[in-house]
């Protein structure tokens, strides 16, 4: 068995939802059912192989090759299996991804990640607006799992996220962690202006203070956080810079907020 | 001219009496005719031997407009993804489940028989657009029922202890300006007092600011609708919706209407009792014996049913109430420009759940104990108890007792323990059921020419293929016609029409708007002839629809 593998054909030039072509989805189907799967190219239906060329017949292994950037919801709602993208996705990558695991080879559109509940994204280049955040309507943002981020992240990283993880290797976005009701943001370059608005509960772990601080969001002193030696065990190993974090330099100036909801969030910014 | 017919169908036609009689039916210029002259020639013929004929459904009770509705719209963007309706050649693309979009409501609507829906909460203020929603809403007949009793101008009426007649005048200009078919009370004067910080108002506690009880409220208001000569009586929504024990409410708003004809509604929520374990018991035999004494009292049900939709009311004290509740957890509570509320709850009814299921069970109690089906309606209170896409699934739990039975066995056992519906053997027949979403609905609302298949009616008009599912059998019916033109055709639309808008027009003192007009001055808005919709602008805003204006005889 081979990974089945989607080629698209050429970029399309509206947006194709992809989120049926899943391991979970696909389990058990012939090449055949699956070449005739009908995807909706803007207001058009359009059959699967009349999109890509689908190579190999593994359905736990999915790849996707070519400019998959109007491909959206790649890997949605699937429980296992592996999904690969060769190059760019498209937005609501991992859209309520339940487990197993999706990378993605350049870099994703908005929401990657919203709605995850469990399993492992990858994100080797950026990820746009919203990554793990909840899209309109939606109560909550991922609510589990893990997302990693080798670029940078947009706008609005982690907005009303339940539960997870999310690090990110580069920098992110404005208003990062807003709404948050709990999970941890790990980022690992600068951050944008207003981090926490509206933050309930959660973690946001940084390596420097943001330029603009909301008032709402208060200095409340250096401080050893013994749990913070075993959060940096559990993620050793991890590609990017948080799989080797010295797991003894756990002092941090630690800030909370947003209190203007309460105030059960944290900032912890590493010294 | 060139005429229709329909031959060798089984008519089904209640209020002429007619039931499962082979007839031929002749359509001629939009209207059913007796038999051709000799001038006219048959240009269509549809041989439906064997086939049911039934006239247009018509849902007496259905939010598709207003407000509410699009806030409900606006705050459930997921029902809206969830539920995608594809554009055909024909129709267009919509979408929604709980709250759809008009165009999918509308479509839905036709694609199951129905050929006129009726808006029961239409907040004066927001009249123009709820008719500009349901102008855009095609294949239905609409109207609405202007909702009054917790607005100002009202309640200072009545606590200066204004006459009658002054009511009567005030409530029949609220029609024209309108452009309404009949008015709506929702939780009487407790819109109002909820802004003076009362969570609940029996129906003889006062209102804090203005000293008035519900039952005032009530009486003025029956009152006035008989004596101005509306056909449909007052639609009461009554006080304390969904409280534990709220029968005696019930049927003391009855009582209120003293002897005049009153219309409760969705009296599901309304049949509460307290005995049990829990305090929360059915007291549907109490409402319907009531109903079935009263002879001046309908209602119709408002039967939930199991699944995701959203509850949309004018009645905010109840709803916030509620908001704790939501699935998923969010609401929107909110005053309308201090002419009533509004409170929107998005919400999801589960079987295993004791007061979900016993509710199911108690809407079935009372469709079945209640006697005559010329005075209990089906509906759902689309979508507070479920969308209006269920009817189908409905009709079959009340047309057949194994189906309900079996439905009965799967529902939370404590639920089931508390309910006598497995010792009710009634089934509904079509006939009765023709009635129900038929004729009973055009009767009530004074619509002379629809709901029935005499000649002179509009030829809005049924054929389904038998099927002993009759959810099967009333989800897709085979022929649809409105106003004579063949719209659906087993269960698809081939042609997209636009209904017209019922109101009625009853006589009244014009000298009210020298009270009126100082009123909206000072408090208002808008100006009191903005505020007014004339002919003219509703058959405008409705995209061309027709206005279907029916007089009224005094009575007063």
């Amino acid at each position: 068995m081979s990974a089945l593998t989607f080629t698209l054909r050429s970029a399309p030039a509206q947006r194709v939802d992809a989120g049926m072509l899943t391991p979970t989805a696909l389990a058990g189907q012939a090449v055949s059912d699956i070449a005739a799967i009908m995807l909706k190219l803007g207001k058009r239906a359009l059959r699967a192989d009349e999109l890509f060329d689908i190579a190999g017949d593994d359905t736990t292994d999915i790849v996707f090759r070519g400019d998959c950037s109007k491909l959206e919801r790649i890997g949605a709602g699937m429980k296992s299996g592996r999904v690969t993208v060769d190059g760019d996705a498209g937005p609501y990558v991992g859209q309520g991804l339940l487990g197993g695991t999706i990378t993605v080879a350049g870099s994703a559109g908005a929401f990657c990640a919203t709605g995850m509940k469990g399993g492992r994204i990858d994100i080797v280049g950026n990820v746009g607006e919203s990554a793990g955040g909840a899209i309109p309507g939606e109560m909550k943002g991922m609510a589990g799992g893990l997302l990693l981020v080798g670029g940078n992240a947009g706008d609005r990283l982690g907005d009303r996220m339940r539960r997870g993880q999310i690090l990110v290797g580069g920098n992110a976005g404005d208003y990062c962690g807003t709404r948050m009701i709990a999970g941890t943001i790990a980022v690992a370059g600068t951050l944008g202006a207003y981090p926490a608005y509206g933050m309930k509960r959660g973690t946001l772990i940084l390596n420097a203070l943001p330029a603009q601080m909301l008032p709402t969001i208060v200095d409340c002193g250096a401080h050893r956080l013994g749990f913070l030696s075993l959060l940096y065990a559990s993620w050793k190993g991890l590609p990017g810079p948080f799989g080797a974090l010295d797991a003894s330099a756990c002092t941090v100036r630690r800030y909370m907020g947003d209190m203007a909801v309460g105030g059960r969030g944290e900032l912890l910014v590493r010294g | 001219m060139s005429v229709i017919k329909l031959t060798g169908g089984r008519v089904i036609d209640p209020a002429n009496g007619v039931d499962d009689q082979v007839r031929d039916l002749y359509i001629r210029d939009g209207r059913l005719i007796a038999a051709p002259d000799a001038n006219d020639r048959i240009s269509a013929e549809y041989n439906i031997s064997g086939r049911i004929v039934m006239s247009g459904a018509i849902d007496m009770h259905s939010h598709i407009g207003g407000g509410k509705v699009n806030i409900a719209r606006e705050m459930l963007p997921e029902d809206h993804r969830g539920d995608p309706v594809e554009r055909t050649e024909l129709t267009r693309s919509s979408c929604g489940h709980a709250a759809p979009g008009t165009l999918a409501a509308g479509y839905r609507y036709a694609e199951m028989g129905y050929t006129a829906a009726f808006e029961p909460a239409l907040l004066p203020v927001n009249a123009r657009q709820a008719h500009m929603e349901m102008g855009d809403t095609p294949m239905l007949d609409t109207g609405g029922y202007a909702m009054l009793g917790s607005d100002d101008f009202l309640l200072r009426m009545l606590a200066a202890k204004e006459d009658q007649q002054a009511i009567n005048d005030y409530v029949a200009w609220t029609l024209h300006a309108t452009q309404t078919v009949g008015i709506k009370v929702v939780n009487p004067g407790a819109i109002s007092a909820f802004k003076f910080n009362q969570r609940k108002l029996d129906l003889d506690e006062q209102n804090a600011f203005y000293g008035i009880t519900p039952r005032e409220i009530v009486k003025v208001l029956s009152r006035a609708v008989h004596d101005l000569g509306v056909a449909k009586p007052l639609h009461v929504h009554a006080s304390n919706l969904g409280v534990p024990g709220n029968v005696d409410t019930t049927l003391g708003t009855m009582d209120a209407a003293e002897g005049l004809p009153v219309h409760l509604t969705h009296i599901q929520f309304h049949s509460y009792g307290t005995e049990g374990e829990r305090k929360f018991s059915s007291a549907a035999a109490r409402i319907a014996e009531a109903i079935n004494q009263k002879k001046n009292v309908s209602a119709d049900v408002g039967q939930i049913l199991f699944g995701q939709t959203v509850t949309a009311s004018g009645d905010n004290m109840v709803q916030y109430r509620n908001a704790g509740h939501g699935s998923p957890k969010k609401s929107v509570i909110m005053d309308i420009e201090c002419d009533a509320g509004c409170g929107v709850v998005p919400f999801k009814y589960k079987d295993q759940n004791f007061v979900n299921a016993l509710q199911w069970a108690i809407g079935l109690e009372i469709f079945l104990m209640v006697d005559d089906p010329w005075r209990i309606f089906l509906t759902t209170d689309h979508p507070n108890g479920a969308p209006f896409t269920t009817y189908p699934h409905l009709i079959k739990l009340l047309m057949d007792r194994s189906f309900r039975n079996a439905m009965l066995d799967t529902i939370n056992p404590d639920a089931r323990a508390m309910s006598n519906l497995a010792g009710l053997d009634r089934e509904y027949s079509l006939y009765e059921i023709a009635i129900m979403t038929r004729a009973g609905p055009a009767k009530l609302i004074g619509l002379a020419d629809r709901g029935h298949l005499a000649p002179g009616a509009a030829a809005d008009i049924v054929v389904y293929k038998e099927d002993a599912d009759r959810e099967r059998m009333f989800e897709k019916p085979e022929l649809v016609f409105k106003d004579g033109e063949l719209v659906v055709r087993d269960g698809r639309i081939v042609k997209v029409v636009r209904g017209g808008t019922h109101a009625v027009k009853p006589e009244f003192d014009i000298g009210i708007e020298k009270k009126i007009k100082p009123y909206f001055e000072r408090f208002h808005s808008v100006r009191m002839n903005n505020f007014k919709i004339s002919d003219d602008e509703l058959c405008e805003c409705g995209g061309g629809s027709k206005l279907i204006a029916h007089a009224c005889r005094k009575r007063g």
